[in-house]
């Protein structure tokens, strides 16, 4: 009873410190607009190479979920920012004196996070689509992309809460969360598909989260006839992603529980 | 009166091995307004993060609101209200939603967790600026929101790690005058820190003293002042600094003084006590000028806390925490925020 109304009081106060600091909300949207307007732009000849990409998809179409996936990795991965803060400003202790729900504290937390990916994602996708991208699935298909880039961010904002509260330093999240982003998403068949890469590195965007993630997505955006030329089968990928993606959220969530308990106790 | 809070033998051992509390034991009785004066590092907000279930104890039996600390930390947390040394407001969210957050928190809610945040607005006097982003109040105000936050669900026990410290006289004035009212009509019992002597002498109805982890003195204000049982003149010296040949020499011809019962050095020069004090000030700045030891000032006073303070500790606690604070400051200057446990 108090987990419920507890962890919906902190969600919404999370949501308001987003939704008053648009400047932060903006930055992290940059990145991802930069990229689908940029890189659809100076890659968009690339899908004529023979063998590389299956015929009748765009660049944009093929990128799109990669950029989206990209956006939610790295949002979460500044999510320990705040638990720092948290820390930091007396903010938690002058919770912890109160009888709230010691776990409600995490999962506001966590919810608000998955929150705010699907809304960036949102517009993400409003933008995308002016530029011509549409998912083959449809509406159904765009909510479910929403539940899985959620679910992935989880997982993310699960290892970022976790390293901000071992090392109570911002700065570590940050650096972190920044050292990671980008060869990941590069070793990751966000951007460019396995057939283009060189063998080591499609050796990595195997074991990639990113990649999983992303052929979850795809999956649902791009027409089925498109799938076989990425090597995808439908839906079996799909449902192995799904898997690999929840062993990771919850060894990830796990050890942020732990660790909070930890300091919280 | 039964008593609300019970502190047999605490010892509180941080994990880098800092004893911050060595074995203090007291008792808080119900509706009482009870004090913890000590200067920097006494072990004031350690003894508070114990009491108020933020930290473990390393040693001790402790009772807060008729529960065991270990055992029902849950039903304390309903009955105590807490502000921390360290003000905290959530600065994105208005003064008004800070408080709502806090009584929601407290399973409160309607129009009765409305009313009741408006009448604290009120009290404290942020109620015109209640709507406004808690970040863009005055320090002051972040103070007086944290103080009405800590109200809002009625606690039985307030907790109150110095609740004034940095704030200007006015609004130091006005916050005494909301404690009191709240112990006197509200019979809320108060367990407050402070490093001031008026605010412990005006406010508290006990008083303990408290130094590096170790109670050194308690009682009523008077009783404690009582002890002192004399005025207190100080003097400060030219050259003191200097040469403690000075000192020593000014020591000397004190000690030839009839009537002195107490000589005491300490920063802010030497203050001696005698019964009566203002008929002393005339020999002692005789005896001093045919010695050749110059006065830049002499002070009398009838006991203060200040006094009780220097007898049980040989310093005084005002200059201690001035310097404490300059030194800290030209080494810490740089760094952003305290580290906390
Ligand atoms: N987290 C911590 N880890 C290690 N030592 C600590 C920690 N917090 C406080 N201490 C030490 O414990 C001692 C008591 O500190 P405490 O904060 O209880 O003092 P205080 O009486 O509240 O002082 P002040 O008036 O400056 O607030 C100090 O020596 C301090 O350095
Ligand atoms: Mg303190």
């Amino acid at each position: 009873m108090s987990l419920a109304s507890d962890t919906y009081f902190l969600f919404v106060r999370a949501l308001k410190k987003v939704m008053r600091n648009p400047i932060l909300l903006f930055f992290s949207l940059l990145q991802p607009i930069i990229f689908l307007v940029l890189f659809t732009q100076l890659f968009s000849r690339f899908v004529g190479a023979p063998g590389l990409f299956p015929p009748g998809i765009s660049y944009l179409e093929y990128a799109t979920p990669g950029i989206l996936l990209q956006n939610g990795f790295s949002s979460a991965l500044q999510s320990g920012t705040s638990i720092v803060d948290e820390l930091n400003s007396g903010m938690l202790e002058k919770m912890l004196v109160t009888p709230v729900n010691r776990s409600a504290i995490l999962l506001g937390r966590l919810l608000s996070d998955a929150f705010r990916v699907v809304v960036q994602s949102s517009i993400i996708l409003v933008l995308a689509y002016i530029l011509g991208f549409n998912a083959a699935s449809g509406a159904g298909g765009i909510i479910l992309i929403l539940v899985i880039i959620a679910f992935f961010g989880l997982a993310w904002s699960g290892i970022s809460l976790a390293i901000g509260l071992r090392t109570r330093s911002a700065e570590t999240v940050f650096g972190i969360g920044g050292f990671l982003t980008f060869p990941l998403l590069f070793m990751s068949t966000s951007l460019v598909p396995l057939k283009a890469m060189p063998d080591w590195i499609a050796t990595v965007s195997n074991l990639n989260p990113i990649s999983y993630a992303v052929n979850a997505v795809r999956g649902l955006s791009l027409p089925s006839s498109a799938l076989p030329g990425l090597g995808l089968s439908y839906p079996g990928d799909i449902i192995s992603a799904l898997g690999y993606i929840a062993a990771i959220a919850i060894i990830t969530l796990g050890a942020t529980l732990y660790l909070f308990r930890k300091v919280v106790k | 009166m039964p008593e609300t809070i019970s502190v047999q033998d605490l010892v509180e051992v941080y994990s880098d091995g800092t004893k911050a509390v060595d074995g203090i034991s007291f008792e808080v009785n119900e509706g009482e307004f009870f004090g913890f004066l000590g200067p920097n590092g006494a072990g004031k907000s350690t003894t508070i993060k114990v009491l108020t279930t933020l930290l473990r104890k390393t040693a001790g039996k402790i009772s807060v609101a008729g529960f065991d600390i270990e055992k029902h930390p849950e039903e304390i947390r309903r009955v105590i209200g807490v502000q921390s040394q360290e003000t905290v407001v959530d600065p994105d969210l208005t003064g008004r939603e800070n408080m709502m957050l806090e009584g929601h928190l407290h399973q409160m809610s309607g129009d009765g967790l409305k009313k009741r945040v408006d009448e604290l607005l009120t009290l404290v006097g942020i109620a015109d600026v209640a709507d406004k982003r808690a970040g863009h109040y005055s320090g002051g105000m972040k103070k007086r929101l944290d103080l009405a936050s800590a109200l809002v669900h009625k606690p039985k026990l307030l907790f109150l790690d110095e609740p004034t410290t940095g704030l200007d006289p006015q609004s130091r004035a006005a916050i005494w005058g909301y404690l009191s009212k709240l112990n006197k009509e509200e019979g809320i019992t108060i367990f407050l820190t402070t490093q001031y002597m008026e605010e412990a002498d005006k406010l508290c109805e006990r008083l303990y003293i408290i130094d590096q982890g170790k109670i050194v003195a308690s009682g009523t204000p008077e009783s404690l002042k009582r002890e002192v049982g004399a005025d207190s003149i100080t003097m400060t010296l030219e050259n003191s600094g200097v040469a403690t040949q000075t000192k020593e020499k000014a020591k000397e011809v004190l000690g030839a003084i009839q009537g002195i019962s107490k000589v005491i050095e300490s920063d802010a020069g030497i203050t001696v006590y005698a019964r009566n004090a203002s008929l002393i000030i005339a020999d002692i700045v005789r005896a001093f000028d045919s010695n050749k030891i110059r006065l830049t000032s002499v002070n009398f006073a009838s006991p203060t806390l200040d006094d009780v303070f220097l007898q049980h500790t040989g310093r005084r606690i005002r200059t201690e925490e001035l310097n404490t604070k300059q030194t800290s400051f030209a080494r810490f200057g740089a760094r952003r925020r305290p580290v906390r446990q």
